[in-house]
Formats: structure tokens, C-alpha cells, sequence
């Protein structure tokens, strides 16, 4: 069975493809899924750090494209999650090191090894971005609820349009206090805007910071609430029919976001 | 009677006043490069200087809508650099500020489309029209950036306390290399979770990344109200943030000796007597 190739891209930087990238990957492999995680931001990764695998590259994904390893030599196992595993990228090359072409060829390889292959895209629609999608069936477009944020977003899902990829959206750090005061825009007004189907919606919350810098994925975390999200988040991805937690109904969520859903 | 005879001297051209080009650039996206240069712009322009704010994003432009000129903006970067425009009509006057200018990026074009050498040219004749030329860089260390660093010899780097933006921000000072002066903004510093430990410091972040520091943001909602409603915070009074921005514009003017001050949270003491309502907070 060939794995499932989805790019995490979002054209404004910054809004948490790699930690969405790096968190969705451990719920997946916590659910035993076979997941290998992509870096493809040649030059500025990022991956690494917040996975904490940081010391353990030994090879990456430029050498993998030249010839000077094998794709498994390349691949660093997670520690904490025996079906993880991460392909980083390089940071001293730069992007225009690999084509879209050769970026391809890597991701097919991997489809044979594992369940999901996940692709942290680079900031921009660049040549980063364009070798980000061209290995990918699916995409995930991460943003948040800022207009600038939207304004890329929606560039880019009509790039990711021309290419025919399904779309699927995460809304990140959402402030339900501010979306109550009316000085952030709401989850609905941000899919009404976007139209695309909604997967997740993530809170802003300050557990991420300490988690992100520490290298460990917050699903990590016992009794974690981000980790619950990203967790929900894997299982709808993994084509479960988990409800978006309703409002108006009592409970956690409903309180925590004062607007319509939340996970 | 005559005409005393001045002896003949050859000509001398008075030098062209030049303005300063100065591009805000972090290798990490998100971390408030455009935001900064909307704010540090709009503070030097109150001041009375000529300043014009340059989106370098070419098909991922979120400076006009920053600064709250999205509906005004006629033509474009492009248009100016493939001549259908001149620079005079391609920008985009301030609604509060008279002396501030727009440049904005084309939406629909890619980085690719922008002629380095072109862009250089550029900014040295925006450079004869104003005191400073802002450069906003896109994410990245791709086409963008190179385009964008080309006709600065000034750079800021916008930092966030995190692992991976001070990655980011070190591998982009190296790339700017030696002809360019850099000094530092630390953005969206959370001073509790400093304290907590649960945050790099200011000083961890200087640690690594060793270099002249202009100014600290903290992490507020009124950055992110003011960025969607197109204002600028640096032009709000009441706002410590606004004055936060106002202060790295007067170090960058040579106006403000004073050092950056470092957000530090309320001590306890301070706290409690804004709760009882107290004149200390």
C-alpha cells in the first residue's frame, strides 16, 4: 500500500506549518501509523528543532537527491515514537539544489516505507514551495486568523488549485477572547473567506512555545490540551468522522472558545 | 569699474543628499518584519522625515494592508521596474502621515519576474527623493530576499524569542555579509514566561545571535488589533508599544542615545496595586 502524500503550506511564514507539521506526525505515529516527516525548507530548516532531533542528522535530503546516500540512511528515527521518522532538509545548500522533479523522486521512494509522508513546506511560493507540492497529493494549508495570513492563504490555495490537489485548512492560534471582543475574525469568517473544508482549529496557547523550543511534540505531554487537538486533528485525518465540538453545547471546549467549535 | 574677477574654479557638484536604505529582513517568516516596518516607518515619518516603506513580497504583499492602503494602491513595484509607471505615480501617499510613501509589491507576479539589477537602481532613486527607503523583505533566503537586500547597506533583523527563528535570523546574518550594518528588534517577547523560564531571554537570544540591539516588542493584542485595522500602534500615544516603536526610531535617527529597555513583568508589588487600584502600575 502506498502511503499518503499531503503538503503542510501556508505562503505567509510563520503561522505554524512546522510545529502543525511536527505534531500531527507524532499523533499519527501514536496512533501506529507509519509516518515519515519531510523537511523541505532547504536552508532554514526547522524541523529538526522542534522534533529535537537536532544532533542526530547525519545525512539529508540534498545528499539523498545527489547520490551521495541512501533515502533510509537519511531518515532519523524518533525516539519516542518507534514508526517516526524525519528526512531533513539542508541547511547550507539552498533551495534551487534540488528540482521539482528530483523532489518527487524522494517522496515516492518514501511512499513505500511508511503510511503518511508529510511535507513541511517553506515560507513563499517559491522554488521551495514549488518542490514542497510537487511531491504531494494532498494538501494542508495552515493560517491564522490575521488578514495578511488570509491574503496568502488564498494565493496559495489557488496555486494548489491549478495543481488539483484537495484541500483541507487548520486554523491556528486562534484567541477566543479576541474573537469574542470582535478583534480577531472568527473560524466561520475565515472559511467563509477561504472556502475550504475545514480540518482543525488550533488555540493560541503559550504550552506550544515552551513544547516547540524543547523539541518535544505537545502530544507528548500528559493530559495536554494542544495535544488533545492535534490528536483530534490526526483521527479526522486519518478519516474518522470526529464532530467539531459545538458551542452551544456545555462543556470544555464550548467555554474555552465562546464561538461555534473548536478542535 | 571693475568687476573684481573671481579666479576660475572648476565646478564642483554638490554632493546628492542620500537617503538611508535600510531593509528588515529575519530568514524566518511571520516574525513581524512587515509590521516592524510599517511601525518603525510611520515613527520615523512623524518626526518630520521623508520615508517611503518598499513591500518587497512580489506575489505575497501584506504591507498595504498593514498600513491600511490596500484601496489606494495604483501600480505597483513591477510596473515602475518594467517602466508602465513612474515612481511618482506608483506611490502611495500616507493617510496620516504626510511625509510617508508606500511602494507596494505586485500580487499577482512572481519573485522570479524581478530584475535584481533593476531593483537596485531602484532604491538608489528612491534614495535621492527621501531620508530613509524601508525595504521589507519576504520569508526566506530565496530570489525575494536577494532582491531585496541588493540596495540596502542597513539591515534590521527581526527576532522572536524562539529556537527557530534565532536559527533562522543567524543564518540570514551571514548571508548579508560584511557590507551591510545589522542591529536587532527581539518581537513578541512574553516577559512572564521569561521569568518562567518557559521563553528565551533577550540575552539568550543575544547570545547567539551578538548584535547591536535597537528595541524590544512585546507580545500585546493591540499589535494584532492595530495590524488588522491598518493602523499603526507607533502612531498611537497611549500605547506603550507605540512608544516602544517610537524609541527604535529615534535610535535609528541618532536621536534617542538611550539604551533599549528590557520588558521586564510587573513585579508583584505592582501588580497588587493596580488590583486595589493602587497608582503604581
Amino acid at each position: 500500500m502506498s502511503a499518503r502524500r499531503i503538503v503542510l503550506t501556508s505562503g505567509k511564514g510563520g503561522v505554524g506549518k512546522t510545529t502543525t507539521t511536527a505534531n500531527l506526525g507524532a499523533a499519527l505515529a501514536k496512533r501506529g501509523k507509519r509516518v515519515v516527516l519531510v523537511d523541505a525548507d532547504i536552508g532554514l530548516r526547522n524541523l529538526d528543532l522542534v522534533l529535537g532531533v537536532e544532533k542526530r542528522i547525519v545525512f539529508d535530503l540534498v545528499e539523498v537527491v545527489e547520490g551521495r546516500c541512501q533515502l533510509r540512511q537519511a531518515l532519523i528515527k524518533d525516539k519516542r515514537f518507534e514508526s517516526l521518522s524525519i528526512l531533513p532538509a539542508s541547511q547550507t545548500r539552498d533551495k534551487t539544489a534540488v528540482s521539482e522533479l528530483q523532489f518527487a523522486q524522494v517522496i515516492d521512494g518514501l511512499t513505500e516505507l511508511c503510511d503518511y509522508v508529510l511535507i513541511d513546506c517553506p515560507a513563499g511560493i517559491e522554488h521551495g514551495f514549488r518542490n514542497a507540492i510537487a511531491g504531494a497529493a494532498e494538501a494542508i494549508v495552515v493560517t491564522t486568523p490575521e488578514v495578511s495570513a488570509i491574503r496568502d492563504a488564498d494565493r496559495v490555495i489557488g496555486k494548489l488549485h491549478e495543481r488539483g490537489l484537495p484541500i483541507r485548512l487548520v486554523i491556528n492560534r486562534i484567541r477566543p477572547e479576541m474573537v469574542r471582543s470582535g478583534d480577531m475574525m472568527s473560524v466561520d469568517d475565515v472559511c467563509d473567506i477561504l472556502s475550504a473544508e475545514l480540518l482543525g482549529i488550533v488555540p493560541d496557547d503559550e504550552e506550544i512555545i515552551d513544547t516547540t523550543n524543547r523539541g518535544e511534540p505537545v502530544v507528548l505531554t500528559p493530559d495536554s490540551r494542544l495535544g488533545a487537538i492535534y490528536e483530534k486533528i490526526a483521527r479526522r485525518l486519518d478519516g474518522e468522522i470526529v464532530p467539531f465540538t459545538s458551542l452551544n453545547a456545555p462543556g470544555f471546549f464550548g467555554r474555552l472558545f465562546g464561538q461555534k467549535k473548536a478542535g | 569699474m571693475h568687476e573684481l574677477q573671481q579666479p576660475q574654479v572648476a565646478p564642483v557638484a554638490p554632493p546628492v543628499p542620500r537617503g538611508r536604505a535600510i531593509v528588515v529582513t529575519s530568514g524566518k517568516g511571520g516574525v513581524g518584519k512587515t509590521t516592524t516596518t510599517a511601525n518603525v516607518g510611520a515613527a520615523l515619518a512623524r518626526t518630520g522625515a521623508r520615508v517611503v516603506l518598499v513591500d518587497a513580497d512580489v506575489g505575497l504583499r501584506n504591507l498595504d494592508i498593514v498600513m491600511g492602503l490596500e484601496a489606494r494602491v495604483r501600480s505597483h513595484i513591477l510596473d515602475v521596474l518594467e517602466e508602465r509607471a513612474t515612481i511618482e505615480d506608483a506611490l502611495v501617499a500616507d493617510k496620516r502621515v504626510p511625509t510617508l510613501r508606500l511602494l507596494a509589491a505586485a500580487q499577482t507576479r512572481e519573485k522570479d519576474d524581478v530584475d535584481t539589477e533593476g531593483m537596485r537602481k531602484l532604491i538608489e532613486s528612491l534614495r535621492e527623493r527621501f531620508d530613509y527607503v524601508l525595504i521589507d523583505c519576504p520569508a526566506g533566503i530565496e530570489k525575494g530576499f536577494q532582491n531585496a537586500i541588493v540596495g540596502a547597506d542597513e539591515a534590521i533583523i527581526v527576532c522572536t524569542p524562539e529556537v527557530s527563528a534565532v536559527r533562522d535570523a543567524d543564518r540570514v546574518v551571514g548571508l548579508l555579509g560584511n557590507r551591510t550594518s545589522v542591529k536587532l528588534i527581539v518581537n513578541r517577547l512574553r516577559p512572564a514566561l521569561v521569568r518562567k523560564g518557559k521563553m528565551l531571554s533577550v540575552e539568550d537570544v543575544n547570545a547567539i545571535l551578538r548584535l547591536p540591539l535597537l528595541g524590544v516588542i512585546t507580545d500585546e493584542p493591540g499589535v494584532i488589533i492595530s495590524t488588522n485595522n491598518g493602523e499603526p500602534i507607533a502612531l498611537d500615544d497611549t500605547s506603550p508599544t507605540g512608544a516602544a516603536y517610537r524609541a527604535i526610531a529615534g535610535r535609528i535617527a541618532g536621536t534617542d542615545a538611550s539604551a533599549p529597555e528590557i520588558p521586564q513583568e510587573p513585579s508583584l508589588l505592582k501588580k497588587f496595586g493596580s488590583l486595589f487600584g493602587g497608582r503604581n502600575a
